[in-house]
């Protein structure tokens, strides 16, 4: 088959060009674990308040600044509310929604995940920079979906 | 005359379609492979800056 010298020089081009992505996808991914947040694991949507991980939960050090909270996203709040946390604290969300599908975005931070009902959600961040970060649901879930908001207050 | 129009065809025959040039369609898909490195590099270094 006869191929264009361009047409050669341009698949061979983006050939490279994708080998790069995918490298650094897999480098981030598999050794520097930085991949997206996924977690396998179902709840009764129901039970969610009551549940052993959810009720009454509150932040928990589990370690050398390292925390646990579990937060329930709900029509029209996040619980527990704001947190506070000293800096360069690493922060190991548990989030789950007893009703309907919220958003949870930390502003200025890669922290963005989809709170479905019947799925309990973690993702983690190191909070290095001191400030006010803002939470927000970013799913619309009603008519009182602009005001889920909380703070993280970093020291 | 008809022997000439006959190596004409023979040669069509051998060669496919005449050269074209593509170098406007290269410089095109440059153009465009330098869109998506950027594009691409903005994406991750904000999410380096956020992480």
């Amino acid at each position: 088959m006869h191929i264009h010298r361009y047409e050669k020089l341009w698949l061979i081009i983006g050939s490279i060009i994708l080998l790069i992505f995918l490298t650094i996808l897999a480098i981030q991914t598999f050794f520097l674990e930085m991949g997206p947040p996924s977690h396998a694991e179902t709840i009764d949507p129901q039970s969610v308040r009551d549940s052993e991980i959810f009720a009454d939960a509150e932040l928990k050090e589990i370690g050398e600044n390292e925390y646990e909270i579990a937060i329930i996203a709900e029509m029209f709040a996040f619980q527990p509310g704001d947190l506070e946390i000293p800096a360069g604290s690493t922060v190991h969300f548990i989030l789950s929604s007893p009703d309907v599908t919220h958003g949870f975005k930390i502003t200025d931070t890669n922290v963005n995940v989809m709170v479905v009902p019947g799925h309990i959600s973690k993702v983690s961040h190191t909070f290095d920079e001191p400030g006010e970060y803002l939470i927000l649901c970013n799913e619309y879930c009603g008519a009182g979906h602009e005001y889920m908001a909380n703070t993280i207050t970093v020291n | 005359m008809k022997n000439a129009s006959s190596e004409k065809k023979e040669e069509h025959i051998h060669t496919g379609l005449p050269e074209t040039s593509l170098a406007g369609t290269f410089v095109s898909v440059l153009i465009l492979a330098a869109f998506m490195l950027l594009a691409w590099s903005g994406v991750f270094l904000l999410f380096l800056s956020r992480n």
